[in-house]
């Protein structure tokens, strides 16, 4: 045919490409997985990677087009490819932009469960000396308008949150009184057990949108085990309450979280069909964090990464299975990582953000007015080390806060780009510094990853997920996750 | 004395760079000395760490391949920085797009 | 089939009078004598005919009741679609209908000229200047009913004809301020930023740009389109338009070249321009170059139902509106089904002797009359 050029006219006729930046990382024998600063990622041989670098890669090969299609590599006039690059790498970092989102209100550190595992000191129900008082509530409100992000959350932490429950009213009205002017889109969030639930609290949240964020740890004996109360009684409240609260508030507004605590470890098929028959459409298969109690009663150090991973890949297994069976069923934390692999957007889940988000994503008030870059920065604190303190509502002003070195040091040096071996690795775009943890942990920002259980655990998780999607089936499951479809 | 082994690496071939983060990623596993005389090899002393239960030979087939891998991520990296640098400043200079 | 163009049997234009001219069409005696002298009637057997109307079209031969020296045309039975409101162009000795009222598939042909060479283009392009359709277009808009709902353009390539395509919008979007606009374009010259801004500066109520995007391999691309670095110009194209909150919808035409890279594509859309409007995802028309090119791009769309219900099921998990035009019904897959469009345009489509018995076909599109007289896929089942 004369006048149609054939699609070999159409390639380099040079076979010069450039490289884009990219890391690799080995994940099985003759397997290597490359990945773009865009997260995108392709499986290679070895020996198609030193080919790819010595620039011998044939424009001829599916290898060739894969590479450049996903941007690992660009011909001389590919100028498309650096801008689609670039906007990826802004859409992953936009949340930055956005600043502080999630305030957290720690009401009281009054509870009336004594959890072993709990991430803060227990305190018993009659001490009002834990209790937020409404003068710090109202500096700490101030603060939270000065935001600049358009979306406002504010969850109240305890303790059992309930326990002070008046001044979580007096701030919700506050809150929605000053947001008449600054018309803000406000949202609240209750941490709480459930326990407490009276009608009164519930006609409440229903009243002002509030939505509660519960505990549920398994079925009846396990999640009695982890959360003693007076009366042996936790699940049952919990079942009681979660029932009443979709009838007052509604079905969607009550969620729940799960710890492994050791006594799950072996059981998650038991806690996934205990969720699976309260309803929940979702788990979320959350380690024990080395805080408060954790660490101190070394329960924390009852079950390493290792053990953590085997409970995690048998837990998904089983919700593949559930969902392919026609189950819809979502594990958020794969959900938060595969997001960050298979979508160009960045959940903003805290521990899972680069640089940290640690401050700039979230902050939280004690109940005595100190302000902490973290949920885990304060629990760190009530164990006695003050390192992620950033200051006092009371003493401090905002721009302090804000500038001072315990948050800016943090944040620079957790800076994943920039730590050795997390600047190498090719999981890095899908995982994230988790600077407090490490501290917490190693005593230092960035612990040395080779002997990390963060480490451990990301590595052993993506490794799982990689292998899972590599069927087409999963990989549709994996695809309505991070898309919430 | 037994499992502990020294190994002279080119210096025209590997970069000390690449020697140092192979050395950091089996920091649980081995201690490896390195030092490096002017023009000569790069010197590798290697030891087991106590306890350890992988067989020394196995950590050290691994260690030469990660030497390997570090060569070539070294390599990558100097050849991509300049992009890099591209489409940073590209993707924090452009507006638009965001919803 | 329509018969769109055709030539004219007879006419009492003066001989020196060839100058082209459009005419809205009325099928309605009574209309008030300012309007009448605007208007072409048209002359059906059962309508009465009333004097003053600027031009009268007539069917095979003139009738007595037409008034004495009024400027009329005879045409052919095959024209006996016309109808109220259309508009059509009479000049040399021809008759075409630029608009159609009853149709919701009007299109506006604003140019010849490409600067792409597609292997399946049903349009081919060609070489000449072609100035006139854009005066042609121009003058057509104003005449075009103001209630239209939607109006496509389409070329060649429109946007070469660069500020007269700016022109254009600008009148559309002053006369049609109630019709949603559909252009199709390769959109290659909005990688120029200051033309993309020219383009977003019309702000235009409703307007689609169509761009179509065959592989997400840029070589593979610029061999469908047959032009050297057509993939960066239009993926740049795409991202500047974007960047001005203009709407676009990629269009994939499926065929042997591009079947296969077709979830790939999906995949590079969810991950690069998730922020599109819309992905047609559309069946090969057997007309034009293709035909010249069957042998590297006829597949049986039974052959990819696969492939195409996977891209759908991705596109859709990904939240990206989709749509499957210009298939049968038959052959897309359930999972398909609920991005099937009735796509066919409607003096197009024809349906094949297997499809008498077919329970479901007012849902379906059928086929284009080219994929009847060329060749349709062995796989046509009615359904029970």
């Amino acid at each position: 045919m004369s006048k149609f050029q054939r699609l070999d006219f159409y390639r380099s006729q040079t076979g010069r490409y450039h490289l884009l930046p990219f890391r690799f990382e080995r994940v099985g024998d003759g397997e290597v997985v490359v990945t773009n600063s865009a997260g995108e990622f392709a499986y290679l041989t070895p020996g198609k990677l030193k080919a790819l670098v010595s620039h011998t890669l044939p424009v001829t090969d599916p290898d060739y087009t894969l590479l450049r299609s996903r941007h690992f590599i660009r011909e001389e006039d590919d100028a498309a490819s650096l801008e689609l690059l670039a906007l990826k790498v802004r859409t992953r970092l936009s949340r930055l932009r956005d600043f502080t989102n999630l305030h957290l209100f720690v009401v009281t550190l009054r509870c009336d469960h004594s959890c072993h595992y709990c991430q803060v000191s227990r305190k018993t129900e009659d001490k009002a000396a834990f209790d937020m008082t409404p003068e710090t509530a109202s500096k700490a409100l101030d603060f939270v308008f000065r935001s600049p992000n358009n979306a406002v959350k504010i969850e109240f932490q305890g303790g059992e949150p309930l326990l002070n429950f008046p001044l979580i009213r007096h701030i919700v009205l506050d809150a929605e009184s000053r947001n008449l002017d600054f018309k803000k889109n406000l949202q609240f969030v209750i941490s709480t057990t459930l326990s407490l639930a009276t009608d009164t609290i519930l006609e409440f949240c229903r009243d002002h949108n509030i939505h509660l964020s519960s505990s549920l740890d398994g079925p009846e004996d396990l999640h009695n085990k982890n959360r003693p109360r007076p009366g042996r009684d936790s699940h049952a409240r919990f079942v009681e309450g979660l029932s009443r609260a979709r009838d007052m508030v509604g079905y969607d507004s009550v969620s729940a979280l799960m710890t492994t605590s050791p006594a799950s470890i072996g059981r998650v098929r038991d806690i996934i069909d205990e969720y699976l028959r309260l309803g929940f459409g979702s788990i979320f298969l959350r380690h024990l964090s080395p805080y408060g109690f954790a660490l101190k009663t070394k329960s924390f150090h009852e079950y390493n990464a290792e053990t953590w991973l085997d409970f995690y890949r048998e837990g998904m297994d089983y919700i593949i299975a559930l969902n392919e069976s026609g189950t819809r069923f979502v594990e958020h934390y794969s959900a938060l990582v595969l997001t960050k692999m298979l979508t160009s957007n960045d959940p903003g889940f805290i521990d899972l953000m680069n640089p940290s988000g640690a401050g700039i994503a979230a902050i939280v008030f004690n109940y005595d007015g100190d302000v902490y870059a973290s949920d885990e920065s304060r629990m760190l604190h009530e164990m006695g080390d003050s390192s992620f303190r950033l200051g006092n509502i009371h003493k401090n002003t905002y721009e302090e806060v804000f500038t001072s070195d315990a948050l800016l040091s943090t944040l620079e040096d957790s800076f994943t780009l920039s730590i050795p071996m997390c600047a190498d690795c090719a999981f890095e775009p899908w995982c994230g510094a988790d600077p407090v943890y490490h501290h917490a942990r190693y005593g230092d920002i960035l612990g040395r990853k080779p002997e990390s259980e963060f480490c451990k655990r990301m590595m052993g998780t993506i490794k799982y997920l990689l292998n899972a999607m590599k069927d087409a089936q999963t990989r549709e499951i994996f695809d309505r996750w991070v898309n919430k479809c | 004395m037994a499992g502990s082994l020294v190994l002279e690496l080119d210096s025209h071939i590997y970069r000390l760079e690449a020697v140092q983060k192979a050395a950091y990623r089996f920091i649980d596993r081995l201690t490896v000395l390195i030092s490096e005389r002017d023009g000569g090899p790069i010197v590798c002393e290697i030891e087991p760490i106590a306890g350890g239960t992988t067989l020394f030979d196995i950590l050290l087939a691994d260690f030469k391949r990660e030497l390997l891998d570090q060569q070539l991520r070294s390599k990558i990296k100097a050849e991509t920085e300049p992009v890099r640098n591209l489409i940073l400043a590209y993707a924090f200079s452009r507006s638009g797009l965001q919803q | 089939m329509l018969t769109l163009s055709g030539a004219v049997l007879a006419t009492n234009a003066s001989k020196g009078d060839t100058k082209r001219q459009l005419f809205s069409l009325s099928t309605n005696p009574n209309l008030p004598s300012p309007i009448k002298s605007q208007k072409a009637f048209l002359v059906s057997s059962g309508n009465e005919v009333s004097d003053g109307f600027r031009h009268y079209i007539v069917f095979n031969v003139k009738p007595e009741r037409l008034p004495n020296e009024a400027p009329y045309t005879i045409v052919g039975d095959e024209f006996r679609y016309f109808g109220d409101k259309d508009v059509v162009a009479i000049g040399n000795g021809r008759i075409r209908c630029l608009y159609r009222a009853s149709s919701s598939h009007n299109s506006i042909l604003l140019t010849e000229q490409c600067n792409n060479y597609c292997l399946m283009c049903s349009q081919p392009p060609k070489r000449v200047s072609d100035p006139w359709l854009l005066e042609e277009a121009l003058e057509l808009i104003r005449l075009i009913p103001r209630e239209t709902q939607s109006l496509g353009i389409t070329g060649g390539e429109p946007t070469l004809l660069g500020d007269g395509l700016i022109e254009l919008l600008r009148l559309t979007r002053n006369w049609l301020p109630h019709t949603s606009v559909h252009l199709l374009s390769n959109g290659r010259a909005f990688a120029d930023a200051q033309f993309a801004k020219k383009y977003a500066a019309v702000s235009h109520h409703d307007l689609m740009l169509g761009i179509p995007v065959y592989s997400c391999d840029p070589t593979r691309h610029d061999y469908v389109v047959q032009a050297r670095g057509a993939f960066d110009e239009t993926i740049r194209g795409i991202l500047n338009l974007k960047q001005l909150n203009q709407r676009v919808e990629i269009r994939v035409v499926i065929h042997k070249q591009t079947y296969q890279g077709l979830l790939d594509l999906a995949e590079f859309i969810a991950r690069n321009l998730l922020f599109v409007d819309h992905v047609a995802l559309m069946g090969l028309e057997t007309t034009g170059f293709t035909r010249a090119n069957m042998d590297a791009l006829w597949i049986d769309p039974a052959e990819y139902k696969g492939e195409l219900g996977k891209t759908v099921r991705k596109l859709r998990n990904y939240g990206i509106r989709a749509s499957v035009y210009n298939h049968p019904l038959c052959l897309v897959n359930s999972d398909a089904e609920q991005c099937y469009v009735k796509s066919i345009s409607d003096w197009k489509n024809e349906y094949a002797p297997e499809c008498t018995m077919c329970s479901r076909r007012n849902e379906c599109g059928g086929f284009f009359l080219s994929g009847i007289q060329y060749g349709y896929s062995k796989h046509i089942t009615p359904f029970p």
